[in-house]
């Protein structure tokens, strides 16, 4: 249960990792786009002369929407998702965590394993051969992470944490350099 | 036939196809709650005034009728499918003798925007103009 000394740790936690935005909870659309606007001012505060901002931002949002995703799944109550966005002096590191059904978890990381292991070039062929591809109700059909590779230079981990026999929580790292190294390679 | 307009939100672009002064503009965030619901109108739109509109390359004027500008501050990965629906829609403008002139704008610092305009660009073959604040 929470109490006094359990909001006091998280904050230090949350303090020491120098975290700009910790959220917990369900995300919905409206919510998503409230703290987006919020994240969107801070953002654009801390990097006005680098425009790193964009980058960030737009990371974050597939970031979320990615989570959003599987919030709307299975058990309202149990089915609590996490975002966190800290920054350091050299990058910021998105952290994403949902809960997600077992059976969900291979086809998940063949996706997943299919998106790190290229690099930048055969990602935009990928990107293209993607965007290109006729539209599934899954709608976004895996865009987003391609996006979010593109965008990070492909700086993305993973993690499946065992929860139940059943469900376990989906972890998604991804890192933004504040010196922006990937733009170099996308010029080539 | 009628101009489009659609006021902008926090999540969904703002429209002003002005059929009076041949400019087309997109502009805002784009991250709508139903993605489909709001572009599909749009595209169905732009089809329905390339049909309705006389081949370009059978009257004498020589510059582009049409311009359009994309100015998108933000658009999520499941809208740039429906971005580049749009385009493909200009690229069956273009098709019929159409003249077009594209506007790609983005913020100065906005490489990524830049390159995915490329990419677009790339993609349909269409020449775009890019234009950085």
């Amino acid at each position: 249960m929470a109490s006094i000394s359990t909001a006091f740790e998280a904050h230090q936690i949350m303090s020491e990792k120098n975290t700009l935005i910790a959220f917990t909870g369900h995300f919905d659309h409206l919510l998503t786009t409230l703290l987006l606007l919020n994240i969107k001012n801070k953002l654009s505060a801390l990097e006005a002369t680098t425009g790193i901002d964009r980058k960030v931002y737009s990371i974050l949002v597939e970031s979320i929407e990615n989570v959003s995703k599987h919030s709307s799944q299975g058990d309202q109550t149990q089915n609590i998702a996490i975002l966190l966005l800290s920054k350091s002096d050299d990058k910021y590191t998105i952290v994403t965590g949902n809960h997600i059904m077992n059976d969900e978890i291979p086809a998940l990381k063949e996706k997943l394993e299919k998106v790190l292991q290229h690099n930048q070039a055969e990602l935009k062929q990928l990107y293209r051969e993607q965007i290109l591809s006729k539209r599934t109700d899954d709608n976004n059909a895996g865009l987003g992470i391609i996006d979010m590779a593109i965008k990070s230079g492909n700086m993305i981990q993973y993690e499946f944490k065992p929860l139940t026999e059943d469900t376990s929580f989906y972890l998604l790292q991804i890192e933004i350099n504040i010196q922006k190294p990937v733009l170099s390679e996308v010029e080539v | 036939m009628e101009s489009l307009i659609i006021e902008g939100t926090e999540d969904s672009p703002s429209v002003k196809f002005d059929v009076n002064s041949g400019q087309f503009v997109i502009s805002g965030k784009s991250r709508p709650e139903n993605t489909s619901k709001f572009f599909t109108p749009l595209i169905n739109w732009i089809t329905e005034f390339y049909e309705t509109t006389p081949a370009q390359k059978d009257q004498p004027d020589d510059k582009s009728a049409i311009v359009f500008v994309f100015k998108l501050d933000y658009f999520n990965s499941v809208s740039a499918k429906y971005i580049l629906d749009i385009i493909f829609a200009l690229q069956g403008f273009v098709s019929k003798g159409n003249k077009i002139a594209i506007e790609w704008h983005c913020a100065k610092l906005d490489d990524d925007m830049l390159e995915t305009g490329k990419e677009f660009s790339n993609m349909v073959n269409l020449k775009f103009d890019f234009i950085q604040h």
